[in-house]
């Protein structure tokens, strides 16, 4: 398991926080220099009214000093900031592993309610339709296997 | 114009901001005198047994659920958080819920989300606010304005991406529209 993860669930629980005793939860506001006195944190629902970017830097910020940070969200396009992803049946792991190898289990997850992050189910649907062979991430990549 | 004018119009707004939940944490969910509760919970999928629930250990979405319907006998129903409480189906379902309110029951609703995604088949109008005042409104998903004040859907990054390449997709808020247009485009 990598230091950087995030979780979903079918329905989000505050319970399942019991299971990462080692872990300080983070809830409302805080700034980055808040952060330096944990090395393990984790923030439920918190994330949402940041910007991608903003998440993006503070990952970053995190991995730098070395602090390692679990992300519990309902937001699918956050679980591409994470190398590892765990998804959660109600307070049971049903799933985990690297982000993209658990994504790729389309059907299971989308019969659990969990969305995909759009451009994962995009390009699986492209693929469906034979125009792509593989996942694409980004913009100008799925351009050009699309067109080029 | 003002967001009950808009409101009056429409019916159903979809909101920019933050919402908080004010219901008190420390209640039971039966303590909170919700009409008809068995039928509410009913209608938005929930057991009977969360009335036992104090509201601190509900799940998100049952946070969600119980909000919306302690506000049921209102005209105008306040609801946020769809996007960070519910997952995917919930969120289909709780959309198809609103609607019906809305057409069917005339209520007039606001949802309130940072989630513009959340709004997709739902709001014929999004505002801005800033307290009480109205910074922006528009009908128009693909109104780059918007995007100062929120996150841009991936969906609509994506096209407005294809299009300044010059490759002339139809602008939707619909992935499966947009496969159509894409498999038309490269074929």
């Amino acid at each position: 398991m990598t230091s950087d993860i995030t979780i979903m669930s079918t329905n989000l629980n505050k319970n399942i926080l019991k299971n990462y005793p080692d872990y300080s939860i983070i809830g409302g506001e805080f700034t980055n220099n808040d952060l330096l006195k944990y090395s393990k944190v984790i923030f439920y629902e918190v994330l949402n009214n940041k910007k991608e970017e903003e998440i993006k830097e503070l990952f970053s910020f995190l991995k730098e000093h070395h602090i390692a940070f679990i992300n519990v969200t309902n937001n699918e396009e956050q679980v591409l900031l994470t190398d590892y992803l765990i998804i959660y049946d109600k307070e049971k792991i049903l799933i985990e592993g690297s982000t993209l190898e658990v994504l790729k289990q389309e059907k299971l997850l989308k019969r659990l309610g969990i969305a995909l992050p759009f451009m994962v189910e995009l390009s699986l649907l492209l693929q469906d339709y034979g125009l792509i062979k593989d996942i694409y991430l980004d913009y100008k990549s799925l351009e050009d296997a699309l067109w080029n | 114009m003002e967001l009950k004018d808009i409101l009056n119009e429409y019916g159903l707004v979809g909101v920019i901001s933050t919402y908080k939940f004010t219901l008190d944490e420390e209640k039971k969910v039966e303590d909170l005198n919700i009409k008809n509760i068995d039928k509410a919970l009913k209608m938005v999928n929930l057991q009977e047994d969360v009335k036992d629930k104090y509201l601190k250990d509900l799940s998100l979405d049952e946070l969600f659920k119980i909000d919306l319907i302690s506000k049921l006998d209102k005209d105008i129903i306040i609801v946020g958080n769809l996007s960070s409480c519910l997952n995917y189906k919930d969120r289909d379902f709780i959309k198809k819920l609103l609607l019906k309110l809305v057409n069917n029951y005339h209520k007039k609703i606001i949802v309130i989300d940072n989630d513009v995604k959340v709004f997709f088949n739902l709001v014929k109008v999004v505002v801005v606010v800033s307290g009480k005042d109205i910074l922006y409104a528009t009908k128009d998903f693909y109104d780059d304005n918007l995007y100062k004040y929120t996150s841009i859907p991936k969906i609509i990054e994506l096209i407005k991406y294809l299009n300044k390449e010059g490759r002339k997709i139809q602008e939707t808020t619909d992935i499966y529209e947009l496969i159509k247009d894409i498999y038309r485009s490269v074929s």
